[in-house]
């Protein structure tokens, strides 16, 4: 509770929440208000914005309503975001606890393997995974995910490093406690709080991946996204501008959200940076 | 839509410079004056002036540039200046001399006789020699390059009685309206010497040719820019009149605009640019815009059905999806106006185009619903009939056009899912393993059906061929037609040959050629002697000139 | 002997990594459909089934995977990066011509994000909690999190389309035919949006960690000692504080090496520059397996670097620091 009540103190945290909340709500009224395919062919191509009232924000090169594919772009964003960070946690947690807690050659080799994904190029990986597995949305998550759990495994094991040491820790150890128990149930709670910080970099780095790919040509042809549409306007960007300049504006504001958010916990959870 | 690629100088490419100058005189001034520029008095007195660097863009990125062994319409936008063709194509689709002087068939069809140019040195000073041609043809045309493996197929040998006489003799008749057609982009010389006992695939000069060409070799920086510079020994006196030649490649649609508008480069083509970009283009007295010195280059859009699926091995279906596409809006809103319905695999430029030989789908959206009830695909509780992957070729265009078909198609409640493929995976999965239900593609014409359009319908291709038969139809009837028409030396009868084989392949539709275009070229309109002939990316250049 | 103990160890790690990094762009890229040949099949429009399979024994990729893969590593240990099918040329050769754009890239935007960074950070820091503080945060946000190919695109927007005061692409006018220091200066030209695009999100990045370690060391007890002495707050800030707060820095610096290879391929892909990111992925388009895994060993080989030089660096500046620790 007292870290809600310091969360709301906080600027920043307080800027990204309602900024969040506009993309939620784009993202979760796309259905109400333009219940069609966001893609499907809805009048003549490149018709500026503010002009028709059919399509507030114009249309795009193929046509297409470019409201109808904000709002559904949305929803892309989001959802790629939170389940390319659940991938990210689940697999840097795993990682990271198990590299933590039993130390010696099972560390050695993950964080080999950890090292190596570190160094190459996490963007030329991820182009290298979709070219090869294809660019479905549900795949897209888990390879954006696949790509971003590095830091989160360090993270945690840095944690599991100094809390397997502790004397609660010991403690579990003397009543014969399973080792997985311990991981799950009494370590990790405590080793969380910063993967919790960390997340909100994942999330706000997953959706600028998803753009990116897009942006490329390389994302869901079957989905809105605000990065394809970004694509889109760039082929027209001497006549039409608005195409790419309004989904570019859109991205910006959902991963500044994040990071704001990511930066309110932050100074909750960190005491010295509290302002008495 | 207004076009205003300048119509000067529509014949006599190739005649002697003072009928060029002369036609220059003539003609170019009407050109100019469509183009709003100079006054027909200043252009009057215009001669072709000696110097200056032209600069064009492209988009494709090259990997060899030696048009010998690889032949794609990119590969001549490079060569074509450094390396030279036996014939070369004119206007009205007649061949003209380059390397070769002459030409004559046997009664039999068997043998085909060039008479090549003499005094022709290539850029290291050596003589061009009827042994440069007898290497070319039998251990680089038949043996490695696409589409002149097809074409030499029977060619047993070549004679070289004297060092100007090149004597093709093939096992099985060889038209020579098509040898003479295809030569044109499949029978460029490179020089014996230089190839000769070596690894030819890997040989340098694949990336740093030695032609006959009007234009020498500099430096090459794959993905960046080829640079040429002039032959000053270039066997027409006086050409070429440029000192300097730089293609660049600019692999965005956006940003070619931008180069262009800028200055940097003086001409693009293929239609590169974005519709809205030409139309906007067209419009600016500082550019010449159409499709003119393009004719040659059609292609055709096209949507390919795998018949071996069970939606689509109904005729009727395949019917039904084509009569659910509005061409014609398509032409109009997203290709504005540059562009129509294709007739048939045969396109309406070329001239073995028979009017009336298609079969033709008009959009109408009520049949191809009807057509899908009686097939047995009615419509389910949300409205949908079936649902099919659709798989696009790598272009822009075609991507667009996918869309536009995904979008056609669900509102006859056939829900179509687009899955984007890069080039290789594109071969292997639709080439190949027929791994698809929908796929949209462009096929390139070939001035002569014989090269490129009939391979997409007959049937005994292998698997893995690129661009082929990949839709699991087949017609024993047309099979036997195509090869019968190969061997055909008599041209009418070619011709009508050609128009019954329309027919048939339109009547079943195993792949529906969609739409049929023809490339746009954006020129400064300083540049002279350009697109003054049906396939002018992809010639020599000699004879093209900056105005100040 | 702490020197030599430093690199054992560097070397220790490195091996397994890049041998685990090789074998598995190797492994993964044969699962792609299609191979080099039908790549190449594509860019020519057509080609027969046996000039296909005549051209996969040419290039060796008839073989199976677990073979080709000994005689790939095999030549690597001897320093052979092997010959790129899509270039027709050493793959080599091929990165070395595409290596300075994205060198000139790379680190004149990490020289700009680091610079301003740590100049713009330090204000945030002697700002603490002031307006001036808030607003820098604030603008690193939201340069954290403007996707840096938009920017690019809206850079041309304004200063290529509307303004004409840059190129929009390229890396040099290659019509103008200059040499010396008036290319220098075209390229300088070229370059100048791509590094600014480029550096905005490191930049951000940087910003926030400058700022953070500042505001840690400032509470350290030697810097009151330093304020203690009397000495100026400008002397404490750069003699003391800035010099510990770079530590952290330093580090990311060695971590992103690698990312900002990455980040550069939508960066030359919106200014057309010939750079290593595009031909990375060119190369995943072409399945030329030989190209990616050279520019996979190049920068892994430069990320370690870099590394090992963030270790030397630290020991220097730390000598309480040992390797591995």
């Amino acid at each position: 509770m007292r870290t809600v009540r310091f969360f709301l103190t906080s600027p920043a945290g307080i800027i990204g929440l309602v900024l969040l909340v506009l993309v939620l709500a784009m993202a979760a009224s796309a259905g109400t208000l333009y219940p069609n395919d966001p893609l499907s062919l809805a009048g003549r191509p490149l018709q500026a914005p503010f002009v028709n009232p059919r399509f507030v924000l114009g249309t795009d090169s193929s046509g297409r309503d470019v409201a109808a594919q904000m709002f559904h772009g949305a929803r892309t964003s989001l959802l790629i975001g939170i389940s390319a960070t659940l991938v990210a946690i689940v697999v840097g947690v795993l990682v990271g606890s198990i590299s933590g807690y039993y130390g010696g050659w099972v560390d050695v080799t993950l964080m080999r393997i950890t090292e190596a994904f570190q160094t190459v190029p996490n963007f030329i990986l991820l182009l290298v995974l979709v070219v090869i597995f294809g660019a479905r949305m549900d795949l897209l998550a888990f390879m954006i995910g696949l790509v971003s759990w590095t830091a989160v495994a360090r993270l945690t094991r840095a944690e599991f490093l100094t809390l397997r040491q502790r004397e609660f820790v010991q403690a579990c150890r003397v009543l014969g406690m399973g080792d997985l128990r311990i991981i799950f149930r009494e370590i990790l709670p405590n080793a969380l709080p910063p993967v919790i910080v960390y997340a909100s970099i994942v999330m706000a780095f997953s959706i600028l991946l998803e753009s990116a790919l897009a942006f490329l040509g390389l994302s869901d042809p079957n989905v809105a996204s605000w990065g394809k549409l970004i694509a889109d306007g760039r082929r027209v960007l001497r006549t039409a501008w608005y195409v790419a300049t309004m989904p570019g504006l859109a991205v910006l504001i959902a991963v500044l959200s994040v990071s704001l958010i990511g930066q309110g916990i932050n100074d909750a959870l960190n005491p010295r940076l509290r302002r008495d | 839509m207004r076009r205003r690629m300048g119509r000067h100088h529509r014949k006599g490419c190739e005649m002697n410079d003072l009928m060029i100058n002369r036609r220059a005189f003539g003609l170019g001034a009407g050109a100019t004056i469509l183009a709003g520029g100079m006054s027909p008095a200043a252009l009057a007195q215009e001669t072709p002036r000696r110097g200056g660097v032209l600069t064009v863009q492209t988009y494709s990125d090259l990997r060899t540039l030696n048009p010998a062994m690889r032949a794609s319409y990119a590969i001549h936008i490079y060569t074509s200046k450094m390396v030279e063709p036996l014939v070369d194509l004119g206007v009205d689709n007649q061949p003209v001399p380059k390397l070769a002087t002459s030409w004559s068939s046997s009664a039999d069809g068997k043998t085909i006789t060039f008479k090549l140019r003499e005094g022709v040195k290539w850029h290291d000073g050596k003589p061009f020699t009827s042994a440069d041609v007898q290497f070319c043809a039998m251990e680089m045309w038949k043996k490695y390059q696409n589409y002149g493996t097809l074409l030499h197929r029977f060619l047993s040998a070549v004679d070289t009685p004297d060092p100007h006489t090149a004597v093709f003799r093939y096992d099985q008749p060889m038209p020579m309206e098509l040898l003479l057609r295809a030569a044109c982009e499949l029978c460029y010389v490179v020089p014996k010497h230089v190839f000769e006992g070596t690894d030819l695939l890997k040989n340098p000069a694949n990336l740093a040719p030695v032609g006959t060409g009007p234009f020498k070799f500099v430096s090459y920086a794959p993905g960046q820019n080829l640079i040429m510079e002039r032959n000053p020994d270039y066997w027409v006196a006086g050409q070429p009149y440029l000192d300097r030649l730089i293609i660049r490649v600019i692999n965005d649609a956006a940003a070619t605009t931008a180069s262009l508008e800028s200055g940097d480069v003086q001409a693009s083509f293929f239609s590169a640019i974005p519709r809205t970009d030409i139309v906007r283009l067209a419009k600016d007295n500082r550019f010449r815009v159409g499709t003119k010195g393009n004719e040659a280059y059609t292609i055709l859009n096209t949507i390919g059905f795998n018949t071996r699926k069970k939606e689509l091995a109904d005729v009727r279906v395949r019917r039904a999806l084509a009569h659910a596409v509005d061409l014609n809006f398509y032409c109009e809103e997203f290709l504005m106006g540059y562009g129509k319905p294709a007739k048939g695999p045969i396109p309406s430029t070329s001239s073995f185009f028979v009017p009336g030989s298609a079969q033709e789908y008009p959009y109408d959206p009520k049949k191809a619903e009807a057509l899908l009830d009686e097939a047995g695909f009615k419509k389910g509780p949300d409205g949908t009939r079936m649902s099919l992957r659709l798989m696009p070729n790598q272009s822009d265009d075609i991507r667009a056009f996918a869309t536009y078909i995904q979008q056609s198609l669900q509102k006859i409640g056939v829900k179509v899912n687009i899955e984007l493929l890069d080039a290789a995976g594109y071969i292997a999965k639709v080439n190949r393993d027929w791994d698809f239900e929908l796929c949209t593609d462009t096929n390139l014409y070939r001035g002569d059906p014989g090269v490129g359009s009939t391979i997409w319908f007959q049937s005994g291709v292998p698997a893995g061929t690129p661009w082929s038969n990949q839709f699991g139809w087949t017609s024993p009837k047309l099979d036997k037609l195509v090869e019968d028409a190969l061997v055909e030396t008599d041209s009418p009868k070619r011709k009508a040959m050609y128009g019954e084989f329309v027919k048939l392949a339109t009547d079943e539709i195993p792949v529906l050629m969609a739409l049929e275009q023809v490339f746009i070229s954006v020129a400064s309109a300083k540049l002279r002697n350009d697109h003054n002939s049906p396939r002018w990316p992809g010639t020599s250049w000699a004879d093209v000139w900056i105005a100040s | 002997m702490r020197l030599l103990r430093l690199t054992l160890h560097r070397l220790a790690v490195s091996v397994p990594v890049l041998l685990i990094i090789l074998c598995g762009v190797f492994l993964v890229l044969q699962l792609a459909p299609g191979d080099a040949v039908d790549a190449l099949l594509g860019q020519m429009g057509t080609a027969d089934a046996t000039l296909a399979e005549q051209l996969r024994e040419q290039y060796g990729l008839s073989g199976n995977a677990a073979s080709r893969l000994v005689v790939y590593l095999w030549r690597l240990v001897r320093l052979d990066l092997g010959f790129s099918v899509s270039y027709n040329q050493p793959v080599l050769d091929v990165i070395l011509s595409r290596l300075p754009a994205t060198l000139a890239l790379v680190v004149s935007a990490l020289a700009l994000a680091f610079f301003a960074g740590a100049i713009v950070g330090v204000a945030a820091a002697t700002k603490f909690g002031r307006w001036q503080d808030t607003l820098i945060s604030l603008l690193g946000l939201v340069f954290y999190a403007a996707p840096s190919f938009w920017l690019g695109l809206m850079g041309i927007l304004v200063f290529s389309v509307w303004l004409g005061w840059l190129p929009s692409g390229g890396l040099q006018d290659l019509s103008a035919n200059y040499s010396g220091p008036r290319l220098v200066l075209d390229m300088a030209r070229h370059l100048l949006m791509p590094t600014v695009t480029l550096a905005t999100i490191y930049f951000a990045i940087y910003l926030r960690v400058i700022r953070a370690s500042m505001l840690e060391v400032l509470s350290l007890d030697f810097v009151r000692t330093a304020r203690a002495k009397g000495l100026r707050e400008s002397a404490v800030i750069y003699r003391h504080v800035l010099r510990n707060a770079l530590l952290p820095m330093i580090t990311i610096i060695g971590l992103q090496a690698g990312a900002m290879l990455g980040g550069s391929v939508a960066i030359e892909s919106v200014f057309s520059l010939p750079g290593l990111g595009r031909l990375a992925y060119e190369a995943v388009v072409q399945r030329d397996l030989n190209m990616l895994l050279g520019i996979v060993f190049m920068s892994s080989i430069l990320v370690i670097v870099i590394n090992f030089a963030v270790d030397l660096l630290y020991a220097q500046i730390d000598p309480r620091i040992e390797a591995g620790a």
